[in-house]
């Protein structure tokens, strides 16, 4: 394998083959591919196509730091680089920004007094407001870590700049907060992107590389182009790319799904009245008054750590709470300690691995059914993995499905035959447009079928096209609209 | 939790090199740990309270609730051997309790010494911080840069952890799984807990390693420090000291 630095290519490959151990098709076979200096490449495929793999690979992650079986006829590695990566929380391994952005002057061995100014200015570049340099990481919003993790980026002065989903796993606000830094830092530097959320760098880019399920280059060109001729594909991929949402609401099973749509219920679900959740002793989340119809679709929106998920883990007993509280116009018991769960109520965490108790989906499904004959277990669980439209193969370990199909099975697993309302934190949050677009149809189907639906979201999307009502949580405060609609929710985020 | 171990204020002991710390009162330990004399061993747990109660700089709230673990440390070490210790001069027996001189003496001693740890690991934690001690190790004793940060880039990692611990919990709850009784269950939680956390953080760590190498870190190469440390005069003053103090226990425990 030739490895060599070139002037006009700043970083390529010639006949990549590679292949993931115990796998036994290559990722890659034969693929080539590199960059003009100064070019914006954005890279865009199904999930599990090998574009952060070639990322890897450009920037020499593989093999030097990852060891994996590849071969190619000559790689043209940058002389200098920076990666970004997906994950704000695993980037850093220091606790505050000004030491972690020193961790990069102490690898190239800048002296200590020259430390200080260039720390300050790398604040500068990516638009960090920090009081102090010396802030924790830990005590960020997820945009300002990817913000940081860019700054300590540009420290190494990178000639090409690898992004992997940079934007991934932020909210709105914080996507726009990092591609807005990366345009302004990154105008003159080589920048190979993957992404799926592409909407605010669509016209930034100079070309587009679109790969296909196994790994080979379908076609590359100028965005426009791209996006004209190749929709089927982009579709097909799950890319957020503009206009996704606008083609999506056009479709006809769209539009019969919400033609005559089933309006919510006029009988009471859930009905809180000076209802205060606690963490420790300190109140987090109030609502003065609040109902939830039966039938209803609630979003729950407002900025990153204003109370949202509080309000779920209140309202599902697991943290303390005071103030009438009724589920289906029962008073639902609430103790100080052992608190029960209120009955038909079920939450859908986050993370759907760390709400897998099994070992197989099948049994995944099952495992809450308390009391229910074996033969009539299975048949529901049958069901409901046909209707959350998960692998056939009922003995595969859910750690080794996909993230959409975990994401699929964790809400999935929420669903008894007595559950009746289902809480959900984001559980459209870093999923790709086929994924969010199936799990919203699936929610919608839930709902006719009766089941009451309360949901946090940062997508103004889906509350405008998806909520019968919307509530809004600031400074810890609910505040519920139940005119409903999508158009009041806006009004409030304006 | 970080915030509790902020000091009221900073005495003589946090001047001192964190490393040159770590290794004075590393042989204070070794001293302690081989000792047999039953005065010298008291009068280092004496000393060395002294230094834990004088000097750390905690206010004296803290430093109270921090005695209860010394505390029964030094009760349930001393009270063992007191009461079931061998020794002929018995004093009192029943049943299978049987004190004697040579029992309380061991027990004493055994106490004192769980004290005198107590005590110098309490000053030792109270009067770092641990990232300039990695620092330190690395600069003073060339300490391999690689343990020093996958020491320091764990630390990031346990509020991580703990907050995963937690929506465990409550996720499990959710899921409505009940545990059996007895060992049987022990055994079941600890493998509803610990297959997805270990999960987690072994992807965690992988990433960050992957990360730390993204940032130009190579293991063995040189490299310069953000927070420097070296030796000043107070290292000579904690050394001599240190010195006095374990001649003072000594005289005291054989003149």
């Amino acid at each position: 394998m030739k490895m060599v630095h070139s002037k006009q290519c700043p970083a390529g490959v010639t006949n990549l083959r590679l292949k993931f151990p115990g796998e036994d098709s290559l990722v890659f076979k034969d693929l080539s591919f590199s960059v003009q200096r100064g070019e914006k490449v954005l890279l865009l495929g199904p999930s599990g196509c090998g574009k952060s793999t070639l990322l890897q690979v450009l920037s020499g992650i593989i093999p030097n730091s990852i060891e994996l079986p590849m071969k190619a006829d000559q790689i043209e590695l940058p002389e200098s680089w920076g990666f970004v990566f997906q994950d704000p929380d695993t980037q850093f391994c220091m606790t505050y920004a000004d030491e972690e952005l020193a961790f990069v002057l102490e690898n190239l061995q800048v002296p200590r007094d020259e430390m200080a100014p260039l720390i300050e200015e790398a604040l500068k570049r990516v638009d960090l407001q920090l009081n102090t340099s010396h802030s924790p990481i830990n005590e960020m919003s997820q945009g300002m870590k990817q913000r940081l993790a860019l700054a300590s980026v540009l420290l190494l002065e990178p000639d090409v700049l690898f992004l992997d989903e940079p934007s991934a796993l932020l909210d709105p606000d914080g996507t726009e907060q990092i591609w807005s830094s990366i345009k302004q830092a990154a105008a003159d530097k080589t920048v190979i992107i993957v992404e799926h959320k592409i909407d605010l760098i669509a016209d930034w880019v100079d070309r587009v590389v679109l790969f296909s399920d196994n790994g080979i280059i379908i076609a590359e060109g100028p965005p426009a182009a791209i996006f004209a001729d190749y929709q089927e594909e982009l579709k097909r991929y799950g890319i957020w790319y503009p206009g996704v949402w606008k083609e999506y609401l056009e479709l006809n099973s769209f539009r019969s799904m919400m033609h005559n749509r089933k309006p919510a219920g006029s009988s009471n679900k859930i009905r809180l009245k000076d209802f205060t959740g606690f963490r420790g002793n300190t109140p987090k989340i109030q609502a003065e008054c609040a109902e939830v119809k039966s039938g209803d679709w609630i979003t729950i929106t407002g900025e990153n750590g204003t109370g949202k998920s509080t309000l779920l883990l209140s309202l599902m007993q697991l943290l303390r709470t005071e103030g009438i509280y009724e589920v289906n116009g029962e008073p639902v018991i609430q103790k100080k300690k052992k608190r029960p769960l209120p009955k038909g109520l079920s939450l859908v965490f986050q993370n759907p691995e760390l709400q897998f108790v099994t070992n197989s989906i099948a049994e995944e499904l099952t495992v809450s059914l308390h009391g229910m004959p074996k033969d009539q277990a299975d048949m529901y669980a049958e069901e409901l993995m046909h209707l959350f439209n998960l692998p056939d193969s009922a003995g595969r370990h859910p750690y080794q499905l996909s993230t959409g199909q975990k994401r699929r099975l964790s809400v999935a697993t929420a669903l008894t035959p007595e559950t009746d309302i289902v809480l959900l934190d984001e559980p459209t949050f870093g999923q790709d447009a086929r994924n969010t677009f199936a799990i919203l149809e699936k929610l919608e189907q839930l709902r006719t079928e009766g089941v009451t639906i309360l949901m946090v979201t940062h997508d103004m999307e889906i509350v405008e096209h998806f909520a019968t009502s919307v509530w809004t949580v600031a400074d810890g405060i609910v505040h519920t609209d139940s005119a409903g609609g999508g158009r009041n929710a806006r009004m409030v985020h304006a | 939790m970080l915030a509790w171990f902020t000091p009221e204020r900073k005495t003589w002991l946090f001047q001192v090199n964190p490393a040159l710390k770590f290794v004075v009162f590393f042989a204070l330990l070794l001293i302690t740990l081989f000792n047999q004399n039953f005065p010298f061993a008291v009068w280092q747990a004496v000393f060395y309270g002294m230094l834990f109660y004088l000097f750390s700089g905690y206010s004296i709230r803290k430093l109270a609730l921090l005695s209860i673990p010394l505390l029964i440390s030094f009760l349930s070490s001393a009270l063992t051997l007191i009461m079931f210790g061998k020794g002929d001069t018995v004093l009192w027996q029943w049943y299978l309790i049987k004190i004697s001189e040579e029992s309380i003496q061991h027990g004493l001693l055994l106490g004192s010494k769980s004290l005198s740890f107590g005590f110098v690991g309490f000053t030792f934690l109270l009067t770092i911080q641990p990232v300039l001690f990695f620092y330190a190790m690395m600069q003073q004793f060339r300490m391999p840069s690689k343990y020093a940060y996958s020491f320091i880039a764990s630390f990031r990692l346990i509020p991580a952890v703990t907050e995963e611990l937690q929506i465990r919990r409550n996720a499990l709850k959710v899921r409505n799984i009940q545990f059996s009784r007895g060992v049987k269950g022990v055994y079941e939680r600890l493998q509803m807990y610990t297959v997805p956390l270990f999960a987690e953080s072994i992807r965690r760590a992988q990433r960050i390693a992957v990360a730390m190498e993204a940032k130009q870190y190579q293991m063995g190469a040189a490299r310069t420090y953000y927070y420097t440390t070296h030796y000043s005069r107070m290292d000579t003053v904690f050394v001599i000291v240190m010195i006095t103090v374990i001649a003072t226990a000594l005289s005291l425990a054989f003149i």
